[in-house]
Formats: structure tokens, C-alpha cells, sequence
């Protein structure tokens, strides 16, 4: 696996995906760089908080994404692995004490272990089916939750959910702010480094073998590649970066609940959004949520109360225009624009 | 000799009521291009896939250098040192043609650099330098084709399995074909070809065996085999015709 961005010795550069390594690693750099401005410029604590949720949601549509979108399988129970990562964190810290960065890690690994326990009898379906399994999963561990007072003697009160004590003031060890700028840095972190990490998978081994398994399963077999193996350990780091995002998502709230936290409305956005902005590119699943987040904060903003869930509506118009006129998604007019305006052009 | 390249021993496959292949046995030796032929139904796919580990097996040993690999899953197969391609090509459509070849690089190595060199050195050797670039659902089928034989062989086997090679192929292509079977060979990789185009078998083969209802029914110089009374009258029945091929 090559991690560095190589100087090819042939003439051949194009690269895998339609952003190139380098030119991908560029676009990152700008992009974290220009967002990182952001709680400079403005102080709105309205603007800021939309803000943390749009990127709170690209991260987490990334980490869908990074299984989902190479391997082309449709995943609605990515929100377990969000409600593991959430509660495992919380409840580490309310009843040990353990920071939450640590808790968070912790959720991840066992998320990345509940991956593998659902993988293996699921990967073997197709389409419809695979869907349809994890939302079984996902929702019959949202509902365990929701009717479960206490698990191995942790308090998880079942749907009234958890509140994590504040500890007063800023502490990073304890992951409570009393300012939303913090936040907004942690979330742009982790979502670059998401994006990063998809860049750094989409060009290795993995990278082209869960490529090849959604291309076609049975000649990447003939290929020396075992469809569960690869697909396995794919799912496993989307799981876990899954998980990292629900513990922020508890933290930022300093809240949790099977709903909010496990619900299916939170896998589908995780798929609409990759699939709108682009899946199986690194930064489809943000342009996913960059269109999708705002649209639905207005309609819900703007409508208040009235007309409960017209946000999926809105979202499931921008889907059929999606699919129909770009179906590889938002990302592909964006990347043929930047090829246009930053030379190196399209297809030869 | 030592022994050979492989070695089908007794190999029996059966769908429910239907003996799809019966007691199969042959050989290939290094460096040989084996055709294998039959009606339709005679077997020959499901000897195909058995060998490749797409199926297992009911009875029987299938040795690669003296090694049974009979029941292994198809990606062990592969990495054993065996490649196949498919009658229908099935190239990964949204990748590039060298994004394709390097896929198969991956089962033996890691370094991404020497594979993609690699991938390229098969794009030439195909005659797809010019496309190497091109996204495989805009080939023609033809290179499809050869896009199908080329990642195979990227996988580094000692034997490789065509499934079809020419089907649908106009008369210039399959001729081009055959010159790059025949190429494939000087690379040290030997062959066994599964064909329905006889012209192809002929020009091809250094040994043909043909099937028929699940058995082999010859096995000899094609010359040889074209004419025997038992493969006349498996392909053409008791009141055969004379073939013009």
C-alpha cells in the first residue's frame, strides 16, 4: 500500500477516482484549510451549529461511504454502529470516568466487532435483501435499547436515554465545551481525516478489490479475491468510524437516545447522502450534505411544526433528480468543472 | 518427464438426476495449449468450473503440480497459480483498462508501483496501450475480450482457463485471438482452452479432447480427433455428415 503521493516513472497518471490522489490531497487541504476560517469570521452561534451539523453528517455519511459506496451494498443499519459508539462512550464516562476520547475509541472496536457478527451472515445477500437484513439489525438493537433499564449492570434507561453530567466550564479531557467552536474543529477534523482515510483506502488493496467485488463478484474471485474477507474488513473500519461520530454526536448533545442517536431516519440520511453527493468517490458523501443538510434545516426551520418529515420528501425529490440526471451523483459535474478549470481535462 | 502441469483425476459431478460429468481424467503438460471440445451439454463448463473452483467436485482429484486443489474456494485457486477467463467477459466496467489488469496483480503482490508497471506491461502485450486510460464499459467487445484474457493473466498463473475465447468474434478477430493465445504461451503460461469453434481448436491445439454426455470420447492430435467415428457421431449422430472443416 502506498501511502506517500508518488511521482510516476510512466506517463499514465490518471487515477482512480475522478479527483486524483494529489489533486484530491489539494482539494482537502483547501477545503479543511478554508472551513477552519469559519468560527473566525462569525460568532453566530446559529450559523456555527448548522455548520457542525452539516459536517457532523458528512462525517458520518463518509463512513458510510467507505464500505457502502466501493462495494456497492446498501447499507440502512449503519445507525447501530452511530448508537454503539454513542453509549459505550457515555455511559464509560458517567460510570468510570473514562474520558470520552478514550470511550469513543472503545465504541469503536465494538462496533467494529458488532460488524463482524452481522457481516458474516449478511454478505452473502444481494441487493433488496442486504438492505433489508441491516435494518432488521439495526432496529432490533434500537429496540432492545429502547426497552432495556440495565445491561450488565450499566444504567442505559432504556428510550427516556442519557444525559452526560457536564463537568462545568471547558475541558478537553472530559469532551465538554461551553463555546460551539470546539466542536466545529473536532467534527472538521475527523472528517478530514475520514476523507483522508477513503483517499488512502480507494488506492490500495482493499481499495481495488472492494472495487472489483462491486464490479463483479464472481471474476473478482477468479482474481485471487475473497469477496467476505475484503468486504469484512471494509465494513469493520466503516463501523467504527461510524461509532466515532455517534460518541461526538452524544458529547456535542450531552445527550443520547435510542431515536436520535439509532434510528433508521439517521442510516438513511447516511445513505442519501452518499448517494446524492456521489458514492464511491472521497468527497461525494460531502457534497451529499452540503445540499441535503441545509434543505432540510430550512424546510424544518422555516415550516416549524407544520408538515412533520417534509425534509424526506424534499430529500427524496433531490434523490430522483439525482438519480436521474447524475447518476453517479452531484460529484461528477463538480469534478468535470474542475478538471475544465484546473487543466488535466477529462476523459481521454 | 516430471509431472505433469495438471493432472484431472477421475473427476464426477452430478446436478440431481443429471450427470453433468462422469470419471473425467486427463492430463496437461507444461507449456501445452489443450483444447477441449464437445457438444453442447457434453460437460465441458462444469469440467471447466470444477477445475476452477467455481464448483466442487463430487469424487475426484484435480492436481496442479502435484498438489490437489479439487474444493478449493476460486480465489485460492487463483492464487495456486491458476487463472480463467469467462465465456460472457465480465470486466469491472467503472474501472479503467489498467485499473482492471492491476486488480488480478493484487493476488501476488502488494506494491502498488510494481503492479501498476505490470498492468501496463499486459495492456501492450494486448494491444490496448492506447486505451489503457478508458473506462471498460466504453470497449468494443473484442477488446472486452482481451481486456478478460489480460487480467487473468495479470494474476501471474502457470495455467491459464478460457472459457470461449472467440465466441461472437468476426473471423479477423478470432484470428488476432489466436495469435495471442499463442503468445500467452511463449510466456510461459500454459493453456486449456474450452472452444466450440472448430477452426480455432485446430489452428490452436497441440492435443484436442473432446467430451460427450459427461466423458471424454478422445484425446489426441486434432487432426486426429476431427476424424474419429466416435466424435463424428457425437457431434453429428449415427447418419453423420462429412464436416467440411
Amino acid at each position: 500500500m502506498s501511502v506517500t503521493p508518488h511521482p510516476h516513472p510512466v506517463p499514465l497518471t490518471r487515477t482512480t477516482s475522478p479527483m486524483g490522489f494529489s489533486r484530491g490531497g489539494i482539494a482537502l487541504a483547501v477545503l479543511s484549510g478554508a472551513a477552519a476560517l469559519l468560527p473566525l469570521v462569525t460568532a453566530d452561534s446559529f450559523l456555527i451549529h448548522s455548520a457542525i451539523m452539516v459536517l457532523f453528517f458528512a462525517y458520518m455519511a463518509t463512513s458510510w461511504n467507505f464500505l457502502c459506496g466501493y462495494v456497492g451494498q446498501l447499507s440502512l443499519g449503519h445507525a447501530m454502529f452511530s448508537g454503539v459508539g454513542g453509549y459505550v462512550s457515555v455511559l464509560l464516562f458517567t460510570t468510570y470516568g473514562v474520558s470520552p476520547w478514550i470511550g469513543m475509541l472503545v465504541g469503536g472496536v465494538v462496533a467494529a466487532a458488532l460488524s463482524v457478527l452481522i457481516g458474516y451472515p449478511t454478505f452473502r445477500l444481494k441487493g433488496p435483501y442486504f438492505a433489508l437484513t441491516t435494518i432488521a439489525f439495526a432496529e432490533i438493537v434500537r429496540i432492545w435499547v429502547e426497552n432495556t433499564d440495565s445491561f450488565l449492570g450499566f444504567r442505559i434507561k432504556g428510550a427516556e436515554g442519557l444525559v452526560v453530567p457536564g463537568v462545568g466550564g471547558d475541558s478537553f479531557w472530559a469532551f465538554q465545551f461551553s463555546g460551539k467552536a470546539p466542536y466545529y474543529y473536532i467534527i472538521l477534523a475527523m472528517l478530514a481525516l475520514a476523507i483522508l482515510a477513503t483517499m488512502v483506502m480507494e488506492r490500495s488493496k482493499l481499495g481495488y478489490c472492494l472495487k472489483a467485488i462491486r464490479g463483479d463478484r464472481d471474476a473478482a474471485e477468479a482474481l485471487g479475491i475473497s469477496p467476505t474477507r475484503y468486504t469484512q474488513a471494509a465494513f469493520a473500519i466503516s463501523a467504527f468510524m461510524t461509532a466515532l461520530g455517534g460518541s461526538f454526536y452524544a458529547q456535542f448533545f450531552r445527550y443520547i437516545n435510542p431515536e436520535r442517536n439509532m434510528g433508521l431516519e439517521l442510516s438513511i440520511d447516511m445513505a442519501l447522502m452518499s448517494i446524492i453527493g456521489g458514492q464511491g468517490t472521497p468527497f461525494g458523501p460531502l457534497v451529499g450534505a452540503l445540499l441535503l443538510m441545509p434543505l432540510g434545516e430550512i424546510s424544518r426551520g422555516y415550516l416549524g411544526g407544520q408538515f412533520l418529515g417534509l425534509h424526506l420528501v424534499i430529500y427524496g425529490v433531490v434523490l430522483m433528480i439525482t438519480v436521474l440526471y447524475f447518476p453517479k451523483g452531484l460529484i461528477a459535474p463538480i469534478t468535470a468543472l474542475a478538471n475544465r478549470l484546473f487543466g488535466r481535462g477529462g476523459r481521454p | 518427464m516430471n509431472a505433469p502441469l495438471l493432472s484431472v483425476e477421475a473427476i464426477s459431478k452430478r446436478f440431481g438426476g443429471l450427470q453433468a460429468v462422469k470419471d473425467l481424467s486427463f492430463r496437461l503438460e507444461e507449456g501445452e495449449i489443450l483444447g477441449l471440445l464437445g457438444p453442447n451439454g457434453a460437460g465441458k463448463t462444469t469440467a471447466f468450473n470444477m477445475i476452477a473452483g467455481f464448483f466442487r467436485p463430487d469424487e475426484g482429484r484435480v492436481l496442479l503440480a502435484g498438489r490437489n486443489v479439487a474444493g478449493l474456494k476460486p480465489w485460492d485457486i487463483c492464487k495456486a497459480g491458476i487463472g480463467r477467463t469467462f465465456q460472457l467477459s465480465k470486466p469491472f466496467g467503472d474501472l479503467s483498462v489498467v485499473e482492471n489488469l492491476m486488480v488480478g496483480g493484487f493476488a501476488r503482490s502488494s506494491d502498488r508501483r510494481r503492479i501498476r508497471t505490470k498492468a501496463e506491461e499486459i495492456a501492450v502485450f494486448l494491444g490496448l496501450e492506447a486505451k489503457a486510460e478508458t473506462e471498460a464499459h466504453n470497449l468494443t467487445a473484442f477488446d472486452r475480450r482481451k481486456l478478460e484474457l489480460g487480467r487473468a493473466l495479470s494474476t501471474e498463473p502457470r495455467l491459464l482457463l478460457m472459457d470461449e475465447v472467440v465466441a461472437g468474434a468476426t473471423p479477423s478477430e478470432a484470428v488476432e485471438m489466436v495469435a495471442l493465445v499463442r503468445r500467452v504461451r511463449e510466456r510461459g503460461v500454459s493453456v486449456l482452452i474450452v472452444e466450440h469453434v472448430m477452426k480455432v481448436i485446430m489452428a490452436l491445439s497441440d492435443r484436442v479432447l473432446v467430451m460427450d454426455r459427461g466423458a471424454l470420447i478422445a484425446d489426441g492430435r486434432p487432426q486426429e480427433v476431427v476424424t474419429s467415428p466416435d466424435v463424428l457421431k457425437a457431434y453429428f449422430g449415427e447418419r453423420y455428415v462429412v464436416p467440411r472443416a
